[in-house]
């Protein structure tokens, strides 16, 4: 069955839209990542045009941070303070990255950056991640049990003024990072259609050395308003958003996260660190190809508005 | 004497007026094309007659109708990549004005078995005689098959059917009626189009008309373009509203498990 998207204008089969909200909403329940940075180059493998894909994807992952942060809330595993201090950078970051996104799109160099900043951030933190977990697969092995991860001190950062107590995060920390954190989240995110999730865990867990339990729950909570904010900045800056495409993606992803959150149950920690880890890494590999074998076609062509205006 | 040469004259006259003075009549099965949340593409049907044609000639089937659909002229940008430091970018770009965001030309037979090329590309018919105005160059207007960005940008246009050529898309019901299905790609542009019919004889041109039909957006599809575009603040905040929503439910129907 087809469906015609009304701003991304042209025909796609619903159905395949649909599995393809699932299939990257098991992950993201399996994993508990937002699964932006797999929609987006799919939907643009998908002949979805990437300014379209990148604005309607923020706005589908309003509904499944939404949806994941409320369930945090009950359990009690979110700093909101936390959360609104990565917040404030992230608007900043995010106003930042629509202009941004905007400027490159003028030029002719939207894909590229797309897909450019996909393999650095994907390649960084897919090797970090699978690095660690295999090397805590292997001690977990060796010592017959899971190991606690000391709470070490990351030199510099806490050593910034202005530092502020986050009482259930334990932590007495400096609001200069966290903003920047924000920020650079909010950037990513607006330019590369992520709630950027697979970014600010890792820098919140190594860098910040917030406890783990509350991570998830902070990182959902803060990423609903900066997607909120980048869909509707997109749709002011550059009518990218396309509702029904989304509307499709978000049914098909709140779905496929319950079974994938099920099926995560059933795996220990550093596994399904690993797994998001390898899965990162393919994205980043998959990518990073396109980049650099010969296209089969070197030219493209973009149709710019009718000159007759309607 | 003189009026011997008078009425030669007017007989004369008469002779040259009737054979010169074949027209066609078209008409379209619709105004409006309507794209809806199932558009996936429709056949549009151009019926229209030869008239005032030389009864002999018609039935020899000496006259040939060529049918064009013209889309809006649209400005269109080319560009090539290039490898720079082992990564393929968008380097070299052209800028061109007055592409058709659609072409299609029907006949009932390969319209250069008919006509010389030479007419066609003066006239213009025809996917290889296709124009436009490359910005660079003072938007004097050039073949789309000279330089490699023209060609490229006509080889796109063929590779995603806006561009096409359907011989024997045209069908005579009788010497001097003919029908033409047209069918418009799901990727058919949005926005006026025009129908140009042909009238060709010895690959002589005789007349033309002309009719245009407009492919549009309708009910929700619409009423969506126009809100993202005409209140694009309203229509971010209800895009999030619904993500919202959608979540909020989701979370409540799988609470239990």
């Amino acid at each position: 069955m087809s469906i015609y998207l009304p701003i991304a204008e042209l025909s796609v089969n619903i159905w395949i839209l649909f599995g393809m909200g699932a299939a990257v909403g098991f992950l993201s329940g399996m994993f508990g990542v937002g699964g932006g940075f797999l929609m987006t180059p799919l939907l643009i493998f998908y002949n979805i045009p990437p300014a379209v894909a990148v604005a309607t994807e923020a706005n589908q992952i309003v509904a499944s941070s939404f949806s994941g942060a409320l369930a945090h809330l009950r359990k009690g595993t979110v700093d909101i303070k936390l959360g609104l201090l990565l917040l404030v950078g992230g608007i900043a970051g995010s106003t930042l990255g629509v202009y941004i996104f905007s400027a490159l799109r003028e030029i002719g160099q939207l894909d590229l950056i797309i897909s450019l900043l996909y393999v650095v951030f994907l390649g960084a933190i897919g090797t970090l991640m699978t690095i660690e977990s295999l090397r805590a697969i292997r001690k977990s092995k060796q010592n017959g049990g899971a190991v606690a991860r000391k709470p070490g001190h990351s030199g510099f950062i806490h050593k910034l003024p202005f530092k502020v107590k986050f009482r259930k995060s334990k932590l007495v920390l400096s609001v200069i990072p966290i903003i920047m954190l924000g920020m650079l989240v909010g950037i990513l995110a607006a330019i590369m259609g992520v709630g950027g999730g697979f970014i600010m865990v890792p820098a919140m867990i190594y860098l910040l050395r917030v406890p783990t339990n509350v991570v998830i729950g902070t990182s959902l909570f803060q990423i609903i308003f900066v997607t909120a904010f980048t869909t509707i900045i997109q749709s002011t800056t550059n009518q990218t958003v396309d509702v029904v495409l989304a509307f499709i993606l978000m049914v098909g992803g709140v779905i496929g996260a319950q079974f994938g959150a099920a099926a995560g149950h059933k795996l220990k920690g550093e596994q399904l660190r690993a797994l998001l880890g390898l899965l990162v890494l393919g994205v980043c590999i998959r990518l990073g190809y396109d980049l650099v074998v010969t296209p089969d076609d070197l030219f493209s062509v973009i149709a710019a508005g009718a000159e007759g205006g309607h | 004497m003189n009026r011997f040469a008078l009425l030669a004259l007017i007989v004369s006259m008469m002779v040259t007026a009737v054979q010169a003075n074949e027209k066609l009549q078209m008409g379209l099965s619709v105004d409006v094309v309507p794209v809806g949340s199932d558009f996936s593409g429709q056949d549009i049907v151009v019926f229209g007659a030869i008239e005032q044609a030389d009864q002999a000639q018609l039935y020899r089937g000496e006259y040939d109708v060529f049918i064009e659909v013209i889309g809006d002229l649209q400005e269109a940008i080319v560009r090539k990549k290039d490898r720079i430091s082992g990564i393929w970018i968008n380097a070299a770009a052209r800028e061109y004005r007055d592409v058709p965001s659609f072409y299609s030309l029907h006949s009932r037979n390969p319209i250069e078995e008919v006509v010389d090329p030479s007419v066609l590309s003066s006239l213009g018919i025809g996917v290889k005689y296709l124009k436009a105005k490359p910005v660079d160059r003072g938007n004097i207007e050039e073949f789309l098959t000279q330089g490699e960005f023209s060609s490229a940008l006509r080889r796109k246009r063929i590779e995603s059917k806006l561009f096409a050529e359907n011989p024997s898309s045209i069908d005579l019901i009788s010497p001097s009626l003919f029908r033409a299905s047209v069918s418009l790609p799901p990727n058919v542009p949005i926005g006026f189009h025009t129908v140009k019919a042909h009238l060709f004889k010895d690959g002589r041109k005789l007349d033309e008309v002309t009719h245009t039909f407009e492919v549009r957006k309708v009910g929700f599809e619409e009423w969506i373009y126009n809100l993202a575009h005409q209140q694009s603040l309203l229509y971010g905040i209800l895009c999030v509203l619904l993500a919202i929503f959608t979540g909020w439910f989701a979370n409540v129907i799988f609470r239990k498990n």
